[in-house]
């Protein structure tokens, strides 16, 4: 077994060989499925997650997948329902999740909230936005990856929206107990730092510092927090980057494929 | 569709990232399959001093401060190394020889490689952390280079390659590129980069691959000092002495395989068990295993087989007619094997040497002839080791075994050394310095043990000093009893208040500190402790309440204050487990600041304290009771003498005196309840040390006294204790941490009853505590007031060990505390001295809701671990402050020779056990110390008579009132200085 997270000291570097500030690789593909309405893929590190978005459209007879509650699906706005499965193989204790699982019901709710504050939702009253999230593999961050690769099957799916939601996870090279105020601030947590050190999780809304998600379930001391949150909102920065660069060569490559056909709205880009 | 796979090459990191897979397995037996992600990277430094291009590149940690480079520009050379040179140890040379990496004459300038970090963690977490010290002191520039993670040195595994071998490989790489990078610096003098390893293949391919690389001891044979170093190198690394033994020479049995044991244990055909060797006879070990109720006889060096007291072994009972009765006969190692020869191993010989053969032929004689078959117990011999207990152990070399040459030049020489710990066998040694460390107390340890030799090999480690020094003797002491004496690092250092002895509670009541905290200061509060007793764990108060009844409050002091689970404090006092105290040295589990000042309950300050209050009616029954936090300010320390001359003295009639008498009232009361209760009174020779204050050396040995004010302490605390276990049980009743004394199996006092009825015709029973106390009454010999007490102390050795427990391990009958029968117990009352008691306090505070949960309170598991360690750690300590009590008592009687009475507490074939109340020591009397020839004897072991003739007429029999001199001696084979007894008469 590899050295645990006490190691950093020894040499600023992590378990896996990252410096604090280093986001781990993250790949992205959109359009991943042709049938759905939208789809992606994300690997960030080995966290691996896809993502289909359906809608929005009418809501259909009840289907047991919610994030909110289905019956408001007559509102004024579209109603965001999310539903993440997470894959039994995904983990290394191969334990299996049920659909009522608590944790897997958190997970939904705050993606709902946190798409539906981008999303211009208003535009579709009365009808859905299905968004089918699923975990294929997890080594941490593992909400800033459903995040994210929802983002970007809500992009594919043409879905009108004021800038993509971008998450990640910030933590601290030292546990809570050791009560270490000059401890570094840690960008991106894989598992194995999960489970030892402090972290929280944060999504922007683009390039802003608004922030739309922040999540924190361990303890860590409130002098601390600041530091981590600079780099968490930093990392969103370079997420955002890595997935507008996704987003924008899938395009170049449709419109010169063919697939669609190059729109006012693409102007600004290069194509070649 | 587009396809989810990732094509290589549009990955612009791909190149950088490679994976790692390890496979572990649960503990329910899955295995597992860890995939991790490795990121490689060029920006890892070489941290030479020398290197400009990494000195540029530094990395940089969130506030931008580099990491200091570490190794030297000017790195000492050696006779082959002139240039100087930097070394990197494979994991093997870490495990076998961290000593000599912590030598400060040597082993400058050391590269660690993160695989050998990492294999060195899974293999030996001591060993890693003392790895990890070295590179966190500066002046011994250890470094750790993480080359697993540098993309020029990162290896990655080949098909077919053996873990091993893949990682004896990336140490290779990284020695290479270390080379070439080093070269690249174009400074005048490039150090050389040397692999140290003691693999002979891992050292051949070096030579191969054109790196330097040395064995271990080809390296310290180039320092200068080499020849002490290399005694230091273990015995079995050195292949080249070890020659092949044909199997005729083979002493010893083979050991079965592991999955051979394992199954012969899983179907009940083989028993497993730790291994302990009888005090009185080296050559006879017992093993108590589950499937018998008495403890089974492992008699003779074959049948031992190899088996050190302590190790976890594997046994087979032997068929039933060679069963043996439990040896009655003191048989010493060093008395039978004084003369061996520690050159002559194997040649022929057998295991056991003719002397021993003798030895034990007169017993197997005894046995034989008689008819007693009811006697005989189950026997067994040792079929293989499940794990070795072996450690490092204390001894010195025996004089007789040295040869005369060795003792003048430097010649590589085999000794034998003799273990202070009697149970274990001579170690043999080779060393080039003899000459200096005859006479030294010095600490070796045991590499092997194979069947071709007698005896097992071990290297030498350091020398304490010269015997029977006070500093070496000491040391000797804390080590046979693995105390941690180390000074306090920095890092635990640094978690005291910054106050230092500046502290004080602060005066504004809004401060943070004072958050859920009762002000008590105006409580007449007191503390009684031994004299100079500097960590006052407890103080006390008693008032009159207007009803009648009485509010007692027993006020501990606030260690959880000051430690914070889990820093370096919390996890150097949980290490540690307890303060010791040794005659003239206390070894602290906390840094003195705390210890003796800031948690110290001191009078006329003001302190945090942790209180328990009640309220008592005047037949202390309990009324009510809560638990705070508190501030107090004690008005007095008394010793336990003032406090007793006070409250004898009817003159005093201040309020503190008498609060002090009301409490002496109450705690009678509680005394009696428990005594009603079954609790019982138990008794182990107390003595203590009287030391001149100039010199501190010891003048005379006491017994101790007992006075009203212990037992008042006593009972209070006893009272806190049981207080609190009740409410920490009840908050969490997985995870308390809780002591209990188990009920001793009936087995144990067979020997105790049967003599009791034969000499006296006294009944033991021993259905309850409360029946064993009362029959424990009425063994009273009315012309001989030490009778009880005797038989308390013989009681005392039948019990249990009480121990802590995670009370969610146990059913809640399995609480019970034996000794003072009490339902539940836990220690609370001690935070500054026992780590039990904090956690203890951390869970208290918890339950009243003073702080949040913390994980040290909710970990199951590691409260287990917890447990573990400090019952260990409690044992040690007792045993620790009993041998120096011992120590001292035989340096108070050096040069004198008293004569005093004794009793004889245990009665052998070919001697006696005497107890000498006064010194409260011990002492076997052979009886071929009683006159010259041995007298003859005849043993009635039905009866406990032992009755000689011949050159002397003499009956003597258990439980014996005699007359002993009792004077030091120097015990020229063991090295010890001890008390020596000679008989006088009988009465
Ligand atoms: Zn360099």
């Amino acid at each position: 077994m590899p050295l645990d997270t006490s190691a950093y000291s020894l040499a600023l570097l992590r378990v896996d060989g990252r410096r604090w500030n280093e986001l781990r690789r993250i790949h992205a593909q959109i359009r991943t499925q042709a049938a759905a309405d939208g789809s992606s893929y994300l690997e960030m590190g080995h966290t691996k997650v896809m993502c289909v978005v359906t809608g929005p459209s009418e809501p259909g007879p009840r289907r047991g997948t919610t994030g909110g509650a289905a019956a408001g699906a007559s509102k004024a706005a579209a109603e965001v329902a999310v539903s993440v499965v997470v894959a039994g193989f995904s983990s290394v204790d191969r334990k299996k999740r049920g659909r009522g699982d608590k944790r897997n019901l958190e997970l939904q709710s705050t993606i709902s909230n946190a798409l539906a504050a981008s999303l211009h939702t208003h535009l579709f009253p009365h009808s859905v936005i299905q968004v089918s999230l699923h975990v294929l593999s997890q080594d941490g961050s593992l909400l800033a990856a459903l995040i994210n690769a929802a983002t970007l099957a809500c992009v594919d799916a043409g879905i009108p929206m004021t800038d993509y939601v971008v998450a990640c996870t910030a933590g601290s090279t030292s546990t809570y107990a050791a009560g270490d105020e000059s401890a570094d601030p840690l960008l991106d947590l894989n598992h194995q730092e999960e489970q030892e050190l402090p972290g929280l999780t944060v999504a922007t809304l683009g390039e802003t510092d608004r922030v739309a998600v922040l999540v924190c379930e361990s303890r860590v001391q409130v002098g601390r927090l600041e530091g981590m949150l600079a780099v968490g909102v930093d990392g969103c920065k370079q997420v955002r980057e890595i997935l507008d660069r996704v987003v924008r060569e899938k395009g170049k490559r449709m419109v010169l494929e063919g697939t669609v056909v190059k729109g006012e709205g693409l102007e600004d880009m290069d194509l070649d | 569709m587009a396809s989810l796979k990732r094509s290589v090459d549009s990955d612009p990191f791909a190149a950088n990232i490679s994976s790692k897979v390890y496979v572990r397995s649960t503990k329910s037996g899955k295995v597992q399959k860890i995939v991790r992600e490795v990121y490689l990277r060029q920006d890892i430094p070489c941290s030479s001093k020398l290197c400009q291009s990494c000195l540029k590149a530094t990395p940089r940690d969130a506030a931008g401060r580099p990491i200091p480079f570490v190794l030297s520009e000017a790195p000492a050379g050696t006779s082959v190394f002139t240039q100087g040179h930097y070394l990197v140890p494979d994991t093997n040379a870490f495990l076998s020889a961290m000593d000599l990496f912590e030598q400060s004459s040597a082993f400058y300038d050391v590269v660690v490689l993160q695989i050998v970090l990492e294999e060195l963690r899974n293999r030996s977490l001591p060993l890693y952390n003392r790895l990890v010290g070295l590179t966190q002191s500066e002046d011994k520039r250890f470094y750790v280079f993480f080359n697993e993670f540098r993309l020029e040195t990162h290896v990655a595994r080949e098909a077919g390659e053996s873990v091993n071998d893949r990682n004896d490989r990336a140490v290779r790489k990284a020695v290479a590129w270390y080379g070439e990078h080093l070269a690249r610096t174009k400074a005048k003098k490039i150090p050389a980069v040397v692999m140290l390893s003691n693999d002979r293949d891992n050292l051949r391919k070096a030579k191969q691959e054109g790196i330097h690389a040395c064995s271990l001891a080809e390296y310290v044979k180039q320092l200068k000092d080499g020849d002490r170093l290399l005694d230091m190198i273990p015995e079995t690394q050195d292949r080249d002495v070890i020659k092949e033994k044909r199997p005729n020479e083979l002493l010893y049995p083979e050991y079965f395989t592991m999955s051979k044991m394992m199954t012969g244990v899983k179907s009940g055909l083989l028993h497993q068990g730790t291994f302990n060797v009888s005090p009185y006879n080296y050559l006879e070990g017992s093993i108590r295993v589950p499937a018998f109720p008495k403890s089974l006889i492992v008699p003779g060096r074959e049948n031992i087989n190899r088996a050190v007291d302590g190790d976890l072994v594997v046994v087979e009972v032997l068929p039933r007619d060679q069963w043996k009765e439990p040896s009655t006969k003191v048989i010493e190692e060093d008395a039978i094997t004084r003369n061996e020869n520690p050159d002559a191993e194997g040649g022929g010989d057998d295991a056991v040497s003719e002397k021993e053969r003798k030895a034990l032929q007169e017993e197997v004689r005894r046995t034989h002839s008689k008819t007693t078959e009811g006697h005989a117990q189950p026997t067994a011999r040792v079929v293989g080791v499940i794990k070795r207990n072996w450690r490092q152990y204390v001894g010195h070399i025996d004089q007789s075994s040295v040869s005369k040459s060795a003792q003048q030049g430097r010649k590589q020489d085999t000794v034998f050394v003799i273990p202070m710990d009697k149970k274990i066998p001579k170690i043999r040694l080779r060393t080039r310095q003899v000459a200096e460390l005859l006479g030294k107390r010095i600490l070796v340890t045991i590499d092997a043990w194979d069947r071709g030799s007698r005896h097992p090999v071990g290297h030498f480690i350091r020398s304490l000093g010269e015997l029977e020094t006070k500093a070496a003797e000491t040391e000797a002491l804390l080590l046979e009893y693995d105390v941690q004496y180390r000074p306090f690092p920095k890092t635990v250092l640094d978690c005291l208040p910054k106050e230092g002895h500046d502290w004080k509670v602060p005066e504004s009541l809004d401060d943070l500190g004072w958050r859920d905290r009762e002000d008590l200061r105006h409580l007449l509060i007191c503390s009684i402790d031994p004299i100079g007793c500097q960590d006052i764990d407890d103080a006390l108060h008693c008032r009159p309440l207007p009803n009648g009844n009485l509010e007692v409050g027993v006020h501990i002091a606030d260690v959880s204050h000051f430690v914070k689970p889990n820093n370096a404090m919390d996890t150097e006092a949980s290490i540690r487990g307890t303060t010791v105290y040794l005659v003239d040295k206390r070894i602290d589990m906390l840094p003195m600041l705390l210890g003796t000042d800031l948690c110290s309950l001191k009078p006329y300050v003001e302190r945090y304290a942790f209180s328990v209050l009640w309220e008592l009616t005047p037949d202390a029954d309990i009324v009510s009771m809560r638990f705070t936090k508190s501030v107090i300010k004690s008005r007095e320390a008394f010793s336990y003498e003032q406090a007793q001359l006070r409250v004898d003295d009817a003159s005093q009639q201040d309020e503190l005196t008498s609060s002090i008498r009301a409490l002496m009232a109450l705690s009678r009361k509680l005394k009696q309840k428990r005594m009603d209760a079954g609790a019982l009174s138990l008794s182990s020779p107390e003595v203590k040390v009287q030391m001149e204050s100039e010199t501190s050396d010891p003048i005379d040995v006491k017994t101790k006294q007992h006075l009203d004010t212990m037992s008042l302490v006593e009972e209070f605390m006893l009272l806190a204790n049981i207080s609190v276990a009740r409410k920490i049980y009840e908050a969490f009743p997985q995870t308390a941490i809780l002591r209990r004394h188990g009920a001793p199996p009936k087995t144990n006092f067979d020997e105790l009853a049967n003599q009791l009825r034969v000499k006296r015709g006294f009944e033991l029973s021993i259905e309850s505590s409360r029946a064993l106390a009362d029959s424990l009454d009425t063994c009273v010999d009315p012309k001989e007031p030490f009778f009880n007490t005797l038989i308390r102390i013989l009681a005392t050795r039948c019990m249990m060990a009480a121990e802590y427990f995670c009370s969610g391990t146990q059913a809640y009958p399995e609480f019970r505390h034996y000794g003072l029968a009490s339902e539940i117990y836990t220690h609370f009352t001690s935070p500054i001295r026992r780590y039990a008691d904090l956690v203890a306090h951390r869970q208290l505070a918890a339950a009243i809701e003073y702080e949040a949960v913390g994980p040290g309170v909710r970990s199951r598991g590691r409260l287990e671990a917890v447990c573990k360690n400090i019952n260990i750690r409690h044992r040690n300590a007792q045993m620790a402050g009993r041998a120096s009590v011992a120590y001292y008592v035989g340096q108070a009687l050096r040069g004198k020779t008293t004569e005093e009475d004794g009793f004889i507490m245990k009665i052998l074939s070919n001697g006696f056990v005497v107890l000498v109340p006064r010194f409260g020591i011990d002492s076997l009397i052979r009886l071929r110390d009683l006159a010259e020839p041995e007298p003859e004897a005849t043993f009635d072991a039905e009866n406990y008579v032992l009755t000689m003739s011949g050159s002397k007429e003499l009956r003597l029999e258990l439980f014996q009132k005699v007359r002993v001199r009792v004077m030091d001696q120097k015990d020229e084979t063991s090295g010890k200085r001890g008390a020596k007894m000679e008989f006088v008469k009988a009465y």
